[in-house]
């Protein structure tokens, strides 16, 4: 995974009310260079890459985007839901194009538990390794994601 | 000791000389003096200041080109053909051009600067757009997350749109919103009526624009926007028509229904409005009520997840009910208008119907 050398700039357009009302940081104390090595740390202790915790999310997403709003079943415990919304944004890597808005929410229908993610969300993890900041509504933890079966497998309990 | 005094007195000469330096260059080097611009082949020419960019400058002349992220590069909507003139393409434009734009001389306007003379073309409906300034006269829970807008017009008084058209609402600066920014939206009022302009709004979770609508905006408010934009508009044929939009998408449909009940246009258009339970359903009454005074339309209310909610309407994903409803599609057209998930599924589904591909038309949000 290449590392920009304009990270800086990458941050500046990371703020929030810039692309989107709360930005890509939420609340984490930490600089990105120090989110991208952790995440990254992580992801390699997992046995996966970027590209594949990316592609099982968008495997999700293109589901849930069927759905057209209505609840799509993910595997035996999961329900993912499209939700639609107006407009493009831009990759704060400021090179990668404008991506559609809308967000899939993926519940644990035991737990209740849900994450949400874009399809912005997904070509940032799979192209800088970026899973956001701690306290965004779109951060996602590379250990929850690998535990999803990997896209194009068939998942136990149907 | 004279030695120190005469080394800061030479770092003093020498700094007040770069600084004069800095600012004669400042303003002549930097001073682009009047550039023309000239517009689709001298239909329009303009003699302007250099220095700014190309999309700022056509703003400060009364033209007004799309721009949803208020000239940060980061949008690409405001895309002009740049044919004479231009400086070379920025990395910031090649992020976000194809490369057949790129082939076409397409450019970002807010990525160009303007040097010297540019000869450019813009579409020549961008000449009636204009910047509005008005009162919201109506906020209105349309459902529990989508509102509709009633604006009254104050400068200028009045507009003139197609219905389908929509305009760039202006985001003034608040919270950590450095910047106005432009969100656009479908016009939902008819035509006739000239001094206000409608539209309807869904909140989007982090939304700078909605989270400002749904949080911030009061009745009597000052709203600015600029339009009208787009080409999404009936045809002029005759072809019965097959509408499909769900939530916000509603508005171009509520605009161009009611055009069509004033002016008395017969023409057979089946409106599918697709959505996942009862409180997401909204204007139902009032389009029941168009059925009854234009007995060539028909309204289709469809939901997809109302098990149980005491729903004897259409069942189903839209696309679905829209695939049992519609036969000979040969000589019919579609409109689409909603996300890019809806407007894939749709079109699959009416050429399958076999409406011709050419015939399907859409607004898509993204």
């Amino acid at each position: 995974m290449k590392r920009d050398p304009h990270l800086q700039n990458v941050v500046s357009r990371m703020a929030s009310g810039l692309l989107s009302r709360d930005g890509f940081l939420g609340d984490d104390p930490r600089r990105l260079e120090e989110i991208l090595d952790a995440d990254n740390s992580a992801v390699v202790g997992l046995g996966v890459t970027h590209e594949a915790l990316a592609a099982t999310l968008e495997g999700i997403f293109e589901k849930a985007r069927a759905g057209l709003g209505t609840p799509v079943p993910i595997g035996g415990r999961h329900v993912a839901v499209h939700h639609e919304a107006m407009g493009r944004i831009p990759c704060p890597w400021g090179r990668c194009g404008v991506f559609p808005k809308g967000e899939v929410e993926l519940a644990d229908t035991a737990t209740g538990e849900a994450i949400r993610f874009t399809a912005l969300s997904i070509h940032m993890i799979a192209e800088h390794g970026f899973y956001q900041g701690r306290g965004s509504r779109y951060r996602l933890e590379p250990a929850a994601l690998a535990l999803f079966p990997p896209a194009g497998s068939t998942p136990a309990g149907g | 000791m004279g030695t120190v005094l005469l080394a800061a007195l030479v770092s003093g000469a020498t700094s007040g000389i770069l600084a004069v330096l800095l600012v004669v260059a400042e303003r002549y080097l930097a001073d682009y003096g009047t550039c023309v611009v000239d517009i689709n082949g001298g239909s329009k020419r303009l003699e302007v200041q250099g220095g700014k960019t190309l999309l700022a400058t056509l703003m400060q002349e009364g033209i007004f080109i799309p721009s949803a992220c208020g000239g940060r590069g980061t949008c690409a909507y405001c895309k002009v053909k740049v044919r004479e003139g231009g400086p070379p393409v920025a990395p910031t434009e090649t992020a976000l051009l194809a490369a057949a734009d790129l082939a076409a001389s397409v450019r970002l306007s807010c990525q160009v600067k303007v040097r010297n003379g540019l000869a450019i073309e813009i579409p020549e409906s961008l000449f009636l757009v204009k910047q509005f300034t008005g009162v919201v006269e109506r906020i209105r829970d349309l459902t529990h997350d989508i509102k509709g807008l009633r604006i009254r017009l104050v400068d200028p008084p009045a507009i003139e749109f197609t219905p389908g058209q929509y305009v760039q609402l202006e985001t003034p600066v608040y919270g950590d919103n450095p910047e106005p920014v432009y969100r656009a939206y479908s016009i939902a009022s008819p035509p006739s009526d000239r001094e206000h302009v409608e539209l309807i709004v869904r909140l989007a979770p982090g939304g700078i624009c909605t989270t400002w609508v749904f949080t911030l905006l009061k009745e009597g408010d000052t709203i600015r926007f600029n339009g009208p934009h787009g080409e999404f508009r009936l045809s002029d044929t005759d072809a019965e028509m097959v509408w499909i939009a769900g939530g916000s998408g509603m508005a171009p449909f509520w605009s161009i229904a009611r055009h069509m009940r004033e002016k008395g246009i017969q023409r057979k258009a089946t409106y599918f409005f697709g959505a996942v339970k009862p409180r997401d359903l909204f204007l139902v009454d009032e389009l029941r009520q168009l059925e009854k005074e234009l007995p060539s339309f028909r309204f289709v209310p469809a939901l997809s997840g109302a098990e149980g909610d005491g729903w004897d309407g259409e069942k189903g994903l839209i696309t679905d009910v829209v695939g049992r409803h519609v036969e000979g599609g040969a000589a019919k057209e579609g409109y689409l208008c909603g996300s890019g998930g809806m407007i894939d599924a749709s079109v699959k589904v009416l050429v399958a119907k076999g409406v011709p591909q050419e015939r399907i038309y859409y607004d898509k949000f993204t």
